[in-house]
């Protein structure tokens, strides 16, 4: 059974103050207000603003733009680490994971903080700029935006069959008298782990060191250094998050193929399938489409099955 | 080509070291010709595929944990590298597209603002 504290984590919506403010969500007062600082409400995206920012390296709103949609990911962070330190205590696994994920959320509030002080320092705050992802973890936040590595803004458009794909590991860790679902499965170590630490964060490493190299062309000592930092600090994630997937899916090959498929579908839900895609993930998804599709399949049989016992 | 020529257009191929490797992927995804696997491997382990590596050391250059070292030893089919450097032209003019329309946009962005 799931613990008191977990259950209780899981029903506590995401909280920040300033509250959460999806872009995806803005009106048409906030949306014209960007028009006019950006150019385009469109424009807030981030691997364009870095674009923006080398273009106009004078133009302050660009430079809080993008410290701001930046700054989104590490709340999203803080509040998502937080949870698996209180979820996770219900899983088998190690001690050392747990308090892996409380660094990891130390990590992200210093993230966080320093994104604050890069904005303030240019006469901004957090909540000037929407959020660039959905909010935080919990409380029925959409998660269906995330940054791809460049940080452009893509939607989660294939959620069903990264569930489907991660099917296999439902059957794994889950603890006592919590079903085996695919949301499980998303939700649990190795498939966390795959998904944000070695993917997502692995993938932000190059956005980081960019924003980094970014704050040195332009002269933003603040903006070099601090992302600079935020660099070393993914390093460690994204080995964190290597070194458990590793130790939680030893001797078991079944589980360590289930967490490569994690990976592949959660890059190719921050990514868009064209040519830039590498033919060794075309190739592979044309295997997993088919499995997931056969997957999925199955469930909805279940469902039906189900339903035909309810109407009896 | 001549003898010299493809003796300097030959540069060494690079062989990832699996232990201390954290599967980040930036190798896999900055690679010009996908010499790099990983989903396909079976393992969550990446590994080079020599005969598509041209040496460009972009990704010894990108590798955070600096896992990624020189193969001296291997000597290239010569064929199998000018298939590979093709691949990587044909790759580099893709992101070149996609990076002009972005920097375009960009300012764009910045004429719209200051106007």
């Amino acid at each position: 059974m799931p613990s008191k504290l977990s259950e209780h984590i899981q029903q506590m919506p995401s909280r920040r103050n300033p509250p959460y403010r999806p872009a995806m969500t803005i009106d048409k007062e906030e949306a014209a207000e960007l028009d006019k600082k950006l150019g385009d409400a469109a424009n807030y995206d981030i691997g364009l603003l870095r674009e923006m920012v080398t273009a106009d390296p004078d133009n302050i709103e660009f430079r809080k733009a993008l410290v701001s949609g930046i700054a989104s990911a590490e709340f999203a962070g803080i509040d998502a680490f937080s949870r698996k330190v209180c979820e996770w205590q219900d899983w088998d696994v190690p001690r050392s994971l747990i308090m892996a994920m409380a660094r990891q959320t130390w990590d992200e509030v210093r993230h966080a903080r320093l994104a604050t002080g890069i904005i303030e320092a240019h006469g901004g705050k957090i909540g000037e700029y929407p959020d660039t992802l959905a909010g935080g973890a919990g409380g029925g936040a959409p998660a269906s935006t995330q940054n791809d590595s460049n940080g452009s803004r893509v939607s989660h458009a294939h959620g069903q069959q990264a569930e489907a794909a991660a099917s296999d590991e439902a059957d794994g860790d889950a603890p006592q008298g919590v079903a085996a679902t695919p949301q499980n499965a998303m939700q649990g170590p190795v498939g966390m782990l795959s998904a944000v630490n070695v993917s997502l964060e692995g993938g932000a490493l190059l956005l980081f060191k960019g924003t980094s190299e970014l704050g040195a062309k332009i002269g933003d000592e603040l903006m070099e250094h601090c992302f600079d930092y935020n660099w070393a600090d993914e390093v460690t994630h994204t080995a964190i998050g290597d070194y458990f997937v590793k130790q939680l899916t030893e001797d078991d090959p079944a589980k360590e193929k289930s967490a490569l498929r994690i990976h592949a579908f959660s890059e190719y839900g921050r990514r868009r399938l064209d040519e830039e895609q590498t033919v060794e993930l075309k190739d592979f998804f044309a295997d997993e489409m088919e499995r997931a599709t056969a997957a999925l399949a199955g469930q909805g049989h279940a469902a039906q099955a189900s339903d035909d016992r309810s109407s009896d | 080509m001549t003898e010299a020529r493809t003796k300097q257009s030959v540069l060494p191929v690079v062989e990832i070291d699996v232990g201390p490797c954290i599967n980040c992927s930036l190798c896999r995804r900055a690679c010009p010709t996908e010499a790099i696997n990983y989903f396909s491997t079976g393992h969550r382990t990446h590994v080079v595929d020599k005969e598509l590596c041209i040496g460009c050391d972009i990704c010894v250059k990108l590798c955070p944990v600096d896992c990624i070292h020189l193969d001296t030893e291997y000597t290239p089919n010569l064929e199998k590298l000018a298939f590979a450097k093709d691949k990587a032209r044909a790759r580099a003019k893709r992101v070149r597209v996609v990076m002009t329309a972005r920097r375009e946009r960009a300012h764009r962005a910045k004429e719209k603002v200051h106007a």
